[in-house]
């Protein structure tokens, strides 16, 4: 990027590009602390509201109130520390003759911050870059690297003291919205009991049912992957940032990766219940279902790989005088062939284990009689069922494992 | 006459373990070959049952064998080995690397073939009395009869004449294998009643579906849908809380466990051993189970809600990431650890300054993509009770028929989930690139 604009003719980037880029990092960092100290007040508040009024609320002040000692804390932390917007950049705040500011400096630029708002735009057009805080207070953010300063313990820097409250806090807001109870974990486990007991002697006459069900399951698996492979194979292609030059293969390229990156966001099971509407109960929209996740799995997949190929060969052939079609046959496939059945075995494992649970919502398979079971405390027929499954998915993920690792 | 190839006369097994480990490929190929003849008999029957007895004879019924069907069954593939194996070239043959030569490491003639096919049958009745009397490879009756053997390819390739391979659709097990995959393809096509017609046919009365989705109506993202009492926000948070939680939990309790299911840790010796298949048996039963079916048992543990889906995400965190850790822990160098072990340190010292420092980085990446998955996880366990986002999402999908816009409702939190995974997924890829 440098060597072709700036080459021969300039020394280095204007000014005006520098100040932005500073300007750019001033905001990020102050956003940065902000989102952070937003994010602790609100779940300050949810603990405080849990425990004082029990109540599971994320407010207690109005939100314009919330909002200005946020921007007062980031401040001052910004001021007076080093926050977690600035530890990420790696910036450190120092005076101009790189000695550590003092507390008085600090203090000005800390009030003098609040007058420069507008005149940040100005830093763009002013010569030395400074906006109006950093001058009046004579003090500047340079690169950590630059200020040699001593080491404190991790106790006297302010930004890790910051993330080990963030850690608590959000570990004691996660306890608390996720209504984590200990004591319920341990007094409710005699409930459990018939379930095992109910597992450990499975009915055994439904052993046939059982198999029947399996085998439409590893089938519903295998027919989601061969149609994913064949819609996948393509698609990679298109998919591949190293294939895919000038506008219109940007374009093709950001569509086919924003639809699949959209695609695979949504779990099989999601997509079942839209398949199920479109064409009713049964294996079939199971089967949709798991091809439409696999499509965009495995197009991610099989594209990085594409991307990651090496130029050579690829190169040589087109030098032989070779069209496209051909460069892609002698060039890319070979490469590519033993990654991509490698992926596609690993999809079919996971496939199959989502074919298993893939019928809770009407997608058919063998996970539809068990729900049923469950829903109706037939643990015994349950039991069975869940030994087949362990059975069949701890089979297909050996020889998966086994086969991939001789396709290497 | 070339001479006999040593192999066939000096070695002898003398033990009974060496003498089936040098049978194994051979027994393993006729297995798999057994195992692919009994999937076409079966793949036929189905077929059978689906297109002629369903169809023509019993509407309700399906086909069962009687009770002599299933001996006939099973005998018959026996005997479709059998000749595969004497007459070409199976799938099993070719993936163990076997080849069926004389003794002279010639080509069998067709005699040779049928001799072999046709002694086989009184082999496999001596077989205990074979393995007995004589320990040589190719000891078998039917291999001594007929003077020919199943040799290792590997071993004889040299010795072969050359000659030009055939294409795959002239050698037997290319033809097999093209087979195999069409009938699986027909009966998969039945089993999972695959309707294309009904695909299109409803496509335009999905339509509505569709249009509803992409025109999600956000009018509860952070204001608390009154009947429901929660918002999009808050439940797309417990999903996140819930992963996290889940794998905090899951990876404090599978560090330790990682390093009873490593090879290199637990050495050798018999209870190591024990130890070593215990842990490992553990996570692969815990891992076969997913998630969602876990949250069916804590829903009755701990009751419905977010920590019967934490509990449940737990378990699977723990097995998936036992066996990820304890992988790790095995590929570490040895380096460090034999330089520490030879100042004197313990075990325990040993794992500490050599193995835990080794491993910290990837058991980070690890956790983080663990966490990834289990956000997935958490938008659908919801169904069986789990709570999280799913919990919004599956009450607008049973509002339908009673709310107007149930449909958009549901596109928004679908939306919602879309930008958080995505979000997730980015921001832990850009972090697992520079940890590891």
């Amino acid at each position: 990027m440098k060597d072709r604009y700036y080459a021969g003719f300039m020394q280095e980037k204007p000014r005006w590009m520098r100040s932005l880029a500073d300007l750019r990092g001033r905001l990020f960092v102050f956003i940065t602390d902000a989102i952070a100290l937003i994010y602790l007040w609100t779940m300050v508040s949810y603990c405080w509201n849990t425990f004082v009024f029990q109540t599971k609320s994320f407010v207690t002040l109005p939100w314009w109130v919330m909002l200005l000692v946020v921007i007062e804390a980031a401040a001052l932390w910004e001021n007076f520390g080093v926050s977690i917007g600035m530890k990420l950049l790696g910036l450190r705040l120092t005076s101009a003759d790189g000695s550590g500011p003092s507390m008085g400096d600090r203090a000005l630029r800390y009030l003098t911050w609040h007058f420069s708002g507008l005149p940040l735009v100005g830093v763009v057009a002013a010569k030395d870059g400074q906006a109006w805080h950093d001058r009046l207070s004579g003090l500047r953010v340079v690169g950590a690297e630059d200020v040699e300063t001593e080491r404190y313990p991790w106790y006297r820097r302010s930004w890790s003291i910051a993330l080990l409250v963030l850690l608590i806090v959000t570990l004691v807001a996660a306890m608390l919205v996720t209504r984590v109870d200990f004591v319920k974990f341990f007094t409710g486990a005699p409930k459990t009991g018939r379930i095992w007991r109910a597992f450990l002697s499975p009915e055994w006459s439904l052993l046939g049912d059982g198999i029947r069900l399996l085998i439409v399951t590893v089938f519903m698996a295998f027919m989601a992957t061969l149609f994913g492979v064949i819609c996948a194979v393509p698609l990679s292609f298109l998919a591949a940032r190293n294939l895919t030059q000038g506008l219109i293969g940007r374009t093709v390229y950001t569509i086919v990766r924003g639809a699949m990156s959209i695609t695979r966001s949504i779990e099989p099971i999601i997509w079942a219940i839209i398949f199920v509407v479109w064409v009713r109960v049964g294996a079939f929209p199971g089967v949709l279902a798991l091809f439409v996740h696999s499509v965009a799995d495995l197009t991610k997949l099989y594209s990085e790989r594409l991307e990651s190929i090496d130029p050579g060969p690829v190169e040589a052939i087109r030098a032989t005088g070779a069209n496209k079609l051909q460069v892609i046959i002698y060039g890319i496939i070979p490469q590519i062939l033993n990654p991509y059945l490698s992926f596609t075995l690993y999809r079919w494992d996971i496939n199959v284990r989502m074919a298993t649970i893939i019928g809770i919502v009407g997608g058919g398979g063998i996970g539809q009689r068990l729900y049923q079971y469950t829903k109706l405390w037939r643990w015994s027929e349950a039991g069975l069922l869940m030994l087949l499954i362990m059975i069949v998915v701890w089979a297909m993920d050996y020889t998966s494992s086994r086969l991939r690792a001789r396709l290497g | 006459m070339a001479k006999r190839p040593s192999r066939l006369k000096s070695t002898r097994a003398n033990s009974l373990p060496a003498l089936l480990g040098a049978i194994r490929p051979r027994l393993f190929a006729f297995l798999l070959d057994w195992t692919s003849w009994g999937y076409v008999a079966y793949a036929v029957m189905f077929l059978i049952n689906r297109y002629w007895f369903v169809r023509y004879v019993n509407f309700y019924g399906t086909l069962t064998l009687p009770t002599w069907g299933w001996p006939l069954v099973v005998l018959s593939t026996l005997e479709l080995v059998v000749l595969s194996h004497a007459f070409g070239h199976s799938i099993g043959l070719s993936l163990f690397g076997l080849k069926l030569l004389t003794y002279s490491h010639r080509f069998p003639t067709a005699w040779d073939r049928i001799s072999r096919y046709l002694w086989w049958h009184a082999a496999v009745l001596l077989l205990p009395v074979s393995l007995w009397r004589s320990g040589r490879e190719c000891f078998l009756l039917h291999d001594v009869r007929s003077k020919t053997c199943m040799v290792p390819l590997a071993e004889v390739k040299d010795e072969l004449p050359v000659t030009r391979p055939r294409p795959w659709y002239l050698t037997n097990r290319g033809l097999m294998a093209v087979a195999l995959i069409g009938l699986t393809f027909w009966v998969g096509w039945q089993a999972t009643q695959i309707n294309l017609e009904r695909l299109f046919s409803r496509a335009p009365k999905s339509a509505y579906l569709w249009k509803a989705l992409v025109t999600p109506d956000f009018k509860h993202l952070a204001m608390p849908d009154p009947e429901l009492k929660d918002s999009i926000m808050g439940g797309m948070l417990e999903s996140i809380f819930m992963a996290l939680l889940a794998t905090i939990f899951g990876g404090l309790i599978a560090f330790p466990l990682s390093f009873l299911g490593a090879r290199n840790i637990m050495g050798f010796s018999p209870l190591g051993w024990l130890i070593f298949t215990l842990a490992r048996a553990f996570f692969n039963i815990f891992r076969s189970i997913e998630s969602i079916l876990w949250a069916v048992v804590f829903a009755v543990w701990v009751g419905f809600g977010p920590f019967a889906g934490v509990l449940a995400l737990t378990i699977h965190t723990i097995a998936a990431l036992g066996k990820l850790y304890s992988e790790q822990v095995e590929s570490i160098d040895p380096g460090p650890l034999e330089a520490i072990a030879a100042t004197g340190a313990r075990r325990w010292q040993v794992v500490l300054y050599g193995v835990i420092p080794q491993i910290i980085p990837s058991y980070l990446a690890f956790s983080l993509y663990r966490w990834d998955i289990n956000v997935r996880m958490s938008t659908v366990i919801a169904l069986v009770g789990g709570g999280g986002i799913g919990r919004i999402l599956f009450y607008y999908k049973g509002q339908v028929g009673r709310l107007s816009n149930a449909w958009n409702q549901v596109g928004a939190v679908v939306v919602a989930i879309v930008a958080v995974i995505w979000l997730l997924d980015y921001i832990s890829g850009r972090v697992r690139e520079k940890i590891i």
